[in-house]
């Protein structure tokens, strides 16, 4: 007890709070950092996307007529709705993918079975791919030539050829196929840091009340790892928004625009049309999209909490 | 196409690996400690990091012996991969615009003029003598040279694109669009295995480029006296809808397979060649000597033609090529750049990679063009055409990439694309040109 009491007297005069000279000190080189790497930047990309500005030219006005003409565009809900089902689709995948393996390797680790580190190095080694890197490798994968790797297997068992690249349904479905297992390695990296934080006794527990191995992850692990869940899906979805890379090297954003995402919208606006404002409205979009889906999933982390 | 890809990461893990030597790395060719730098941006195709063994060993050599002829000089190396280089060009003049261009790069022959009115480029004529100017072909000298009279790019190899068939299959060159659906249609009836007719039409800028030369052969104009984009409007708007129908005609009476809209480089072509499954392509000039190292024996089953016209006789083909240019403020940098032009590129360069020089005499005199195939090229060159180099043309290039692949996959008519691309590439001129 007194040892208690004289903890909470060396602690005390650390919970005062600091003067607000300290406070300056302490804030200013974060603030300047966020200011001029993070805030700037962002501030002004939403100036230029109110002006006709292109790459080409130095002087610009401010009009509205760029977010009007890109709002009006006929190829706009093809692009958001390509988007939507690209981010949401990879992200899902990503997540129940992720889970899976970090599951499979808690068992194994706790079984003491041979090869998990292996496993774990392979499915890692996705992840440390650049993107361009990884869309070549799904275009060998899935080209509908003889020599594409899943049609020569078909072919072997006379199947096919099936048109994963050219068809405008099929080429979404393969890039969120290459996507997810881009991405997987992460959110298995993280999952399986957070499953190593589940209370054994809970899961003993629920053993001994009965609980199968299903019941148990759905009402006992899963609400445990929830916070690392929520931040995990916010990070993935962050990063598939971004995703154009790996896009351009698979499909190119093609058939047509079958697989022409927001990020690569941006990416073509401004680097081979030289529209820097359009451009600047499409990264706006983004960015807005990122901060709606974040909020989201902060106010759902909210509640948990509460 | 695979194994192009396979040494592309084998090159890639040999870099990861530091395999180099101390003369050559993957971005250093010279000593590091060397008192004078050049930053040099090449194409992967013509550098050491070639896809093709043969070429980047070639090329390896050549920038040896330059670099033990100049041992003062370090290059360092800024490589870019083969199916960047329309977007590429658009960083590259940003790049310049700011100040931050390397000393020498590779400049799109089409694009010279657009690098040109934005006032990036070093005049080059004192490196240049007036009869090397003169041998050169007459649209070459034109686009190097600049509205003032200064030279301001080495266009140092040119091509242009022609059917490639199996004379097996498809004996005489088909010389209007019926007979080429129909000797394609033969083709596939003499061997199940081969697709017809191949054509780039994936998202990238062959499938503008390659194609252009239907709808030129019709009188077709992309742009008006101004450079306003009239390709969608009155009879160009004809004979663009006449090149639509054509490709979907191809697709849909199955000579060619829709998965050409997933092509977005020119291997596709030299590995359905390989593999035995292609009758007919429409390729690039470039890919003659590449089919000769890759198809051995049965190379000789090969021609090339002119492409055919809507009618006999009507005929177009796309020019194209590239440049060295020179960004430097350095005169010692600019003349270091037109060396590596003179002793790396021209001529040694075309013989190494088989691109067409523009220089008339080395047409001539190079031992590597004078099999009767290159006469042939030389004479096609003259129904050539180069693309517009202004500003608006990766856009409009862009939004036909859009309408071919729309139209051959069904998701547009051939109107409704042409529209759309039309109306597109209006808004972005009205942009660019201040309108």
């Amino acid at each position: 007890m007194a040892v208690a009491a004289s903890r909470v007297a060396t602690r005390r005069p650390a919970r005062t709070r600091p003067r607000l000279p300290e406070q300056v000190a302490w804030l200013t080189p974060l603030l300047v950092i966020a200011t001029l790497f993070f805030l700037w930047p962002v501030v002004n990309v939403i100036r230029l996307a109110f002006t006709d500005t292109t790459l080409l030219r130095d002087g610009y006005s401010y009009t509205l007529q760029t977010f009007s003409q890109t709002l009006t565009d006929p190829s706009l809900p093809q692009v958001l709705g390509v988007t939507a089902i690209f981010v949401g689709a990879s992200v899902a995948g990503q997540l129940l993918f992720g889970l899976a393996i970090a599951l499979i390797l808690q068992r194994a680790v706790a079984r003491r079975l041979h090869g998990a580190v292996l496993v774990r190095s392979v499915v890692l080694s996705a992840w440390v791919m650049p993107g361009i890197l990884i869309g070549v490798i799904w275009q060998i994968v899935l080209n509908e030539g003889p020599f594409g790797l899943v049609n020569s297997a078909l072919a072997a068992v006379g199947l096919g050829p099936v048109a994963f690249l050219s068809d405008t349904d099929l080429a979404v479905a393969s890039a969120v196929t290459a996507n997810i297992w881009r991405g997987t390695a992460f959110t298995m990296l993280l999952l399986y840091a957070a499953l190593q934080t589940v209370n054994d006794e809970l899961l003993d527990a629920a053993k001994v009340d009965g609980a199968g191995r299903m019941r148990t992850l759905w009402h006992v692990t899963l609400p445990q790892i929830r916070p690392v869940l929520l931040v995990n899906a916010i990070l993935i979805t962050i990063a598939t928004l971004n995703t154009f890379d790996m896009i351009l090297a698979l499909t190119g954003g093609g058939p047509a625009q079958a697989t022409e995402v927001l990020a690569l919208r941006t990416y073509n606006s401004v680097f081979v049309n030289f529209n820097l404002a359009s451009g600047c409205v499409f990264a706006v979009f983004l960015l807005g999209a990122s901060l709606l889906l974040t909020v989201i999933y902060r106010r759902i982390l909210r509640e948990d909490d509460e | 196409m695979q194994g192009t890809r396979i040494a592309v990461l084998a090159l890639a893990v040999a870099a990861l690996a530091g395999c180099g030597d101390d003369e050559m790395t993957i971005d250093r060719i010279g000593h590091p400690d060397a008192p004078k730098t050049l930053r040099l941006q090449i194409n992967a195709s013509y550098s050491p990091q070639a896809p093709t063994p043969s070429i980047a060993e070639g090329f390896r050599e050549l920038f040896l012996k330059w670099s033990r002829a100049h041992p003062e000089w370090r290059i360092d190396l800024n490589i870019i991969g083969s199916n960047e280089g329309t977007t590429e060009q658009a960083r590259l003049l940003e790049k310049a615009r700011i100040g931050e261009a390397p000393d020498c790069a590779n400049v799109d022959s089409f694009t010279i003029p657009l690098f040109i009115e934005q006032g990036v480029l070093k005049p080059l004529d004192e490196h240049f003598t007036q009869a090397q100017l003169e041998d050169l072909f007459p649209h070459v000298r034109d686009v190097m040279t600049g509205p003032d009279g200064h030279v301001y790019a080495w266009w140092w190899s040119t091509d242009l694109r022609v059917i490639y068939r199996r004379t097996d299959l498809v004996p005489e060159a088909p010389r209007t669009w019926d007979e080429l659906i129909e000797a394609a249609k033969q083709a596939q009836e003499r061997d199940p295995k081969v697709e017809g007719y191949l054509f780039n039409a994936g998202r990238w800028e062959a499938t503008t480029f390659d194609n252009l030369a239907y709808f030129w052969m019709q009188g077709g104009q992309l742009l008006g006296a101004e450079g306003e984009p009239v390709f969608a409007k009155g009879r160009n708007r004809k004979a663009m809808l006449n090149v639509f129908r054509l490709l979907k005609r191809t697709v849909d009476e199955r000579v060619t397979p829709s998965r050409v809209t997933t092509f977005n480089t020119y291997d596709e072509f030299l590995t359905a060649a390989q593999g035995g499954t292609a009758a007919m392509f429409l390729g690039g000039s470039f890919q003659w000597p590449q089919l000769k190292e890759k198809l051995g024996k049965a190379f000789e089953q090969w021609d090339v033609s002119e492409i055919p016209g809507p009618r006999a006789g009507q005929t177009a083909t796309g020019t194209g090529g590239w440049s060295v240019a020179a960004f430097s403020d350095d005169p010692e940098k600019v003349a270091a750049c037109m060396d590596i032009v003179r002793t790396i590129y021209a001529g040694a360069g075309n013989e190494l990679t088989g691109e067409l020089p523009t220089s008339q005499r080395a047409f001539e005199t190079l031992e590597a063009f004078q099999e009767p195939i290159f006469e042939r090229f030389r004479r096609y060159l003259e129904h050539a055409r180069p693309r517009p180099g202004l500003s608006i043309y990766p856009s409009l290039s862009n939004e036909l990439q859009v309408a071919i692949g729309g139209v051959l996959t069904g998701s547009a008519t051939p109107e409704e694309a042409l529209d759309t691309a039309g109306k597109r590439v209006e808004q972005t001129y009205e942009l660019l040109s201040g309108a």
